[in-house]
């Protein structure tokens, strides 16, 4: 008994170690944003609470000795191409999924090349296409070269995602709608979609989150306009200021609040549908 | 008006179906009997067109419609797992087809409600509309799945074994529904099962399929008074069917009256109707096929004995409590079994029925 309970106590202590772990640069990052500024650095003690880094982010700040974060329109190109990577890496991968319900000649060789874009080392990849555009003479930019490498690389996440949700997928609903006359494509949209469609939802954020923070392809391939993760790391190169660390609050915010649009939709959905299955809709309308 | 001719279809050179032709008629109830790998699912998936056939054809209403997609064929698929849509509740369910349909699709939403509240009231499922199909029974989801198909009007309606999931009670309340929907609307329906009562009791016509073909087709009365094929006699599940060398020893004792010997000779397979064999004290000297007595089970409205020959076959023997009183046998103890020689049916080694 004595055993079991000394057990418990270390699971519960290395549980909470490695969950402050987990959280500590955050938390830390955090503490550091409410440093005072600007002559505040990023370390403590904290000298005086104050909000002045997050208004030198936002760029309400007063000019000082600090030089605002080149991050504006890095954080616009980030948000666009994951938002552009998102949209294709999705729909591919849902087609692809559809493609391999059925086993075709040279199914494997396909699965393999798909899931080798997740595989490859970001770094070989991000060379060899450097070293490729080249030599056709092909600019690199964050739009071009680096936009396809992020397809290349979220594409297999959203492909896997829809492959387990195919997996779990009950062909006899599509049989049944063809069998009431109504064609395969307006089946693919009035049933397998809808059926399908939280699926959907978890290969776009997998396929957003990671394009958004993707580094060593977008370092070689990226151009001169870089994103927004490069734009830390240049920053952080030279020397940082407790700003770096309120931005990296916001953007955490911005992660958790897609995460929640996530939830809810999710949740929306299902709500729907027991609203009407109780009757609710009816006192509704 | 529906015909089926010659259809071939095998899965990796391993033949599923072959040679299998019949016809439905206007306003008919066809049971298709089966057991499981008997290729009565793949049939049906032919017919609705969500399998193409390696050779033959269909023909509705003189229409070659074998290489007709799924959703223009007009015709109706009742899954056996009903295969509802989870995202819809009971009235979108049934009303989907009428709403999607890529022909005759209907807008007016008077007129699917119009349509689709008439259809639920035929099928029972009135104050339902609004479940989600997770929250109501499988007799339920039988009916809306039923519902669904049938509201598109259908050429002919396929059902794979619409009473498979449901339990005894509901089973029977549906298969007097089912024949009395169908009734109502004069549709086709064929109805694919495994269960002989079923096949029996709801089919104005009957076929009986094994090993990917046919082997009889026709009026469930003939087929169970007279299965021309052994398969059939079988299917049926109220035969003892003796074979093999032991059989000639087996009818000598067993018979009362006379068979002509030739008859015998020709036979190679007997089949004797369970609830026609007479059941005797082996100390009493009437002749008869000697047999111990095992055990027997109680059903309600009949008895069933279950008894071993000497060469340790199982022989059953059925009484119907409404006929007599049920025996009182001893176990282990030897009886003998007789029965009418115009009661006994002998198969060629073709498993043809001698007539």
């Amino acid at each position: 008994m004595d055993k079991v309970v000394s057990l418990k106590w270390f699971l519960g202590i290395f549980t909470a170690l490695f969950v402050l772990f987990l959280y500590g640069p955050f938390i830390v990052m955090g503490i550091l944003s409410f440093q005072q500024g600007p002559e505040g650095g990023p370390q403590f003690p904290i000298i005086e609470w104050s909000t002045y880094w997050y208004q030198h982010v936002m760029g309400y700040a007063p000019p000082s000795r600090v030089a605002p974060l080149p991050i504006g329109e890095a954080l616009i190109r980030s948000l666009t191409l994951a938002f552009a990577t998102m949209v294709v890496s999705t729909v591919m991968g849902v087609l692809t999924a559809q493609a391999f319900r059925r086993r075709f000649r040279g199914s494997g060789l396909v699965f393999y090349s798909v899931i080798l874009g997740m595989i490859v080392p970001g770094v070989l990849l991000g060379l060899g296409m450097a070293l490729l555009a080249n030599q056709f003479g092909i600019d690199r930019n964050w739009w071009s070269t680096a936009f396809v490498l992020h397809v290349v690389y979220t594409y297999p996440f959203a492909f896997l995602v829809m492959l387990a949700i195919f997996n779990r997928f009950d062909a006899s609903v599509e049989e049944a709608s063809l069998s009431l006359g109504v064609s395969p494509a307006r089946t693919f949209r009035k049933v397998t979609f809808p059926i399908i469609f939280p699926g959907v939802l978890s290969a776009m954020l997998f396929a957003f989150t990671l394009s958004y923070d993707e580094f060593p392809r977008t370092l070689f391939t990226g151009g001169s306009d870089v994103t927004m993760p490069l734009a830390i790391y240049g920053t952080f190169a030279v020397e940082i200021h407790p700003n770096l660390f309120a931005f990296g609050v916001l953007t955490t915010l911005f992660s958790f609040s897609l995460l929640v649009i996530y939830a809810i939709l999710l949740s929306v959905s299902t709500r729907r549908q027991r609203a009407r299955a109780s009757g609710l809709q009816e006192d509704i309308s | 008006m529906l015909e089926v001719r010659s259809i071939f279809k095998g899965f990796a050179g391993v033949p599923a179906l072959s040679d299998i032709s019949f016809e439905v008629s206007e306003n008919e109830y066809i049971t298709l009997l089966g057991s499981s790998g008997s290729g009565k699912s793949v049939m049906l998936r032919i017919m609705a067109g969500l399998l193409n056939p390696d050779a033959g054809q269909i023909f509705l209403r003189g229409e070659d419609i074998t290489n007709r997609p799924c959703h223009e064929r007009r015709i109706g698929f009742v899954q056996q797992k009903y295969a509802l849509f989870p995202h819809l509740n009971v009235f979108d369910n049934i009303a989907f087809g009428l709403r999607h349909r890529n022909n005759d699709r209907m807008t007016d939403e008077s007129l699917i409600t119009r349509k689709v509240s008439e259809m639920i009231e035929l099928v029972g499922l009135t104050g339902q509309e609004q479940k989600m199909t997770g929250q109501i029974s499988g007799g339920q989801k039988q009916r809306v799945s039923l519902a669904r198909t049938l509201v598109t009007s259908p050429e002919i309606c396929l059902l794979d074994e619409p009473l498979g999931a449901l339990d005894a009670n509901l089973r029977e309340r549906m298969t007097i529904e089912l024949q009395n929907i169908r009734k109502e609307l004069g549709i086709s329906f064929i109805h694919v099962t495994g269960n002989e009562f079923e096949a029996l009791a709801m089919g104005q016509k009957m076929l009986v399929m094994s090993e990917g073909r046919i082997v009889q087709q026709g009026e469930p009365q003939t087929l169970y008074t007279m299965p021309q094929d052994l398969i059939t006699a079988k299917s049926m599940h109220s035969f003892n069917i003796f074979s093999g060398d032991m059989m000639a020893d087996y009818l000598k004792a067993g018979i009362k009256g006379k068979v002509p010997a030739t008859k015998i000779s020709r036979a190679s397979h007997c089949a004797v109707r369970m609830d026609k064999i007479s059941v005797a004290n082996s100390s009493a000297k009437a002749s008869g096929l000697e047999a111990t007595f095992l055990t027997s089970e109680f059903l309600g409205n009949k008895v069933i004995y279950f008894f071993k020959t000497n060469d340790n076959r199982i022989c059953e023997v059925e009484d119907h409590m409404s006929l007599s009183e049920p025996k009182l046998l001893n176990a282990n103890s030897t009886y003998r079994l007789s029965w009418d020689a115009s009661d006994m049916l002998l198969y060629d080694e073709n498993k043809q029925l001698i007539s």
